[in-house]
């Protein structure tokens, strides 16, 4: 009976990874093949490693510029995420006056909206301001849409702390303010990596509102210029593949980089609120 | 110079006014314009009429509309149970002990990392007829009179992007089980087993109850995600063949690009409220059972 779970067991989990991970080898399988009208001629599972695809793939979608403009809006969206969201998840979580028993039912409610909802008033909204194809106005624009799940996290990880940890630094002669960048701000380092995480991976991805914002060619983000460069190269599939690869590499890393801390700040955060 | 001492000291009760700002200007600004929009027959270029409600009369007149909501509520009636189920069954497998369960838990969340529209063009490679990977493995192995247009075929379309869908965000699903799985004292099941109970009724009567929490998170946010579904159909369908796997966001979208800025902002309110209501209707109906634990 037990070796037969066990061996069951391995089945079921090489399954699972299976699943998981054959797109993946089909695209770097195909990024790989040398270019030609019968895209999987060759051998069914070893590519040609024909790498040239890649720099070629890099020079004509333009992805190094569309990175840069990717990584400039998700650094400068994040870091205000934080700031913003963990001052405001304290504040919320320690002080309840009405003012923020109201902001934070208002960020609960809103964290139902998807942001297509508000496409159209957003984009007048942008040309007033001068917004259209420009980094901050994307970057405040992402953060905003961010805030309601990461404040949400944050509180109800502040919440399950002891109000002890900024009390302590009360009692020494700080002011409940700075207590909090002092001392609570390195408690919740865990929802941090984990709002990092999700705002980040969900900025980095927005296709839904840079697609309107962000029409200048040299203003795309990564998954702009894959689409675009989709559209224009929509026969081939071998420089499709290397472009979608090189697109999607930084997320896989940075989730590989962060993972632990991730599932630990998801478990920390979510389930207490 | 007294007020600004006081004002220093009482500093921590405002320090949530920063985030409702940045979010009053580019969330709760808009969406408030949106409702005046949505009454008017404003194009983007002239000035805008009032129109009343005339553009949601229209839309429930309008079969294409009518259509793309049955659409966005089939996908959604696909996605949300298998994302819940499948994520769940991974969390019960994966909270046993088990080698490597660390790496194949990054490995099924891998997917949910990574754009959905750079993920459908990946499984366009996979499914186009002819060209793809999967025909192309089909044909190998000798079945290929298997080679079947999924994508262009308007029954078996919206079937693909729904296990698309769930394929990509299962992982994301998972980890919220594991995580309620994890906050489920083990003393419980002990307590369980001494007072006879199999691995079943545990199952029913220990863990099923105490992951509410889990399952309410999961089940809201795949409401959410699944109604309001975009980039996957972007990437593979477009909306084709026809009209049979056109979501009402991709018809919001086209109708904006179509110049008809206050319908589509009408319709996006429509969907707000279709994405509203089964969620409201889920917590109300669940609220009691957590009641009675």
């Amino acid at each position: 009976m037990r070796g037969i779970s066990v061996v069951l067991k391995a089945v079921i989990a090489t399954f699972m990874v299976l699943i998981s991970i054959i797109p993946f080898y089909v695209l770097i399988y195909l990024s790989m093949n040398t270019p030609s009208s019968n895209v999987f001629g060759g051998l069914l599972l070893v590519p040609d490693f024909h790498l040239g695809n890649f720099p070629e793939a890099w020079k004509v979608s333009k992805l190094g510029r569309a990175m840069i403009n990717s990584l400039i809006i998700t650094a400068g969206a994040i870091l205000i995420v934080v700031l913003v969201s963990s001052s405001a998840g304290y504040s919320i979580a320690r002080f309840r006056h009405k003012g923020n028993v109201t902001i934070f039912n208002i960020l609960l409610v809103c964290l139902m909206i998807p942001a297509i909802i508000i496409t159209v008033p957003l984009y007048t909204l942008m040309k007033d301001i001068n917004g259209m194809n420009t980094h901050w106005a994307m970057i405040l624009l992402t953060a905003a849409n961010s805030l309601p799940l990461s404040v949400f996290l944050y509180s109800s990880f502040i919440r399950a702390l002891p109000k002890e940890v900024e009390e302590s630094a009360v009692i020494d002669g700080c002011t409940y303010f700075t207590a909090f960048w002092r001392v609570t701000f390195h408690f919740i380092r865990p929802v941090t990596s984990a709002v990092i995480i999700l705002a980040g991976l969900g900025i980095w991805n927005n296709y839904g509102q840079a697609v309107f914002f962000l029409q200048g060619q040299d203003m795309r983000t990564v998954p702009l210029a894959v689409s675009m460069f989709f559209q224009t190269y929509g026969a081939q599939w071998n420089l499709m593949a290397a472009a979608a690869l090189i697109g999607l590499a930084p997320a896989v890393v940075a989730f590989l980089l962060f993972q632990r801390y991730f599932i630990k700040g998801i478990t920390a955060g979510a389930l207490k609120g | 110079m007294r007020i600004f001492n006081k004002l220093g000291a009482n500093l921590h009760l405002f320090m949530a006014v920063p985030a409702i700002l940045l979010f009053g200007v580019f969330f709760l600004y808009p969406l408030t314009q949106g409702i005046g929009i949505s009454l008017t027959d404003s194009n983007g270029v002239t000035t805008p009429n009032f129109i009343g409600l005339q553009n949601f009369i229209d839309f429930f007149q309008d079969d294409r509309a009518r259509n793309d909501v049955m659409i966005t509520v089939y996908f959604a009636l696909g996605s949300a149970p298998l994302l819940n189920l499948f994520g769940l069954l991974y969390a019960l497998f994966l909270d046993r002990k088990l080698a490597g369960r660390g790496i194949i838990r990054a490995i099924v969340y891998l997917p949910a990392v990574i754009s959905p529209l750079i993920m459908g063009y990946i499984w366009y490679f996979i499914l186009q007829p002819g060209r793809g990977y999967l025909p192309h493995v089909l044909t190998k192995l000798g079945f290929g009179n298997l080679d079947v247009n999924w994508l262009g075929e308007s029954s078996s379309a919206l079937v693909v992007l729904i296990l698309v869908n769930v394929w990509q965000y299962v992982g994301m699903t998972m980890i919220v089980y594991l995580a309620g799985l994890q906050s489920i004292p083990p003393d419980l099941y002990e307590a369980a087993t001494i007072d006879g109970a199999g691995k079943r009724s545990s199952l029913w009567y220990i863990t099923l109850p105490l992951l509410y929490p889990s399952i309410k998170i999961n089940v809201v946010t795949n409401i959410i995600g699944s109604l309001s579904v975009f980039e996957i159909i972007v990437a593979l369908t477009d909306g084709g063949p026809g009209y049979s796997t056109e979501s009402l966001s991709i018809y919001i979208l086209r109708m904006l690009y179509g110049s008809f800025t206050g319908y589509s902002t009408a319709v996006a309110l429509i969907l707000f409220l279709i994405i509203i209501i089964p969620v409201f209707v889920f917590l109300r109906l669940t609220r009691k059972s957590e009641y009675e634990l």
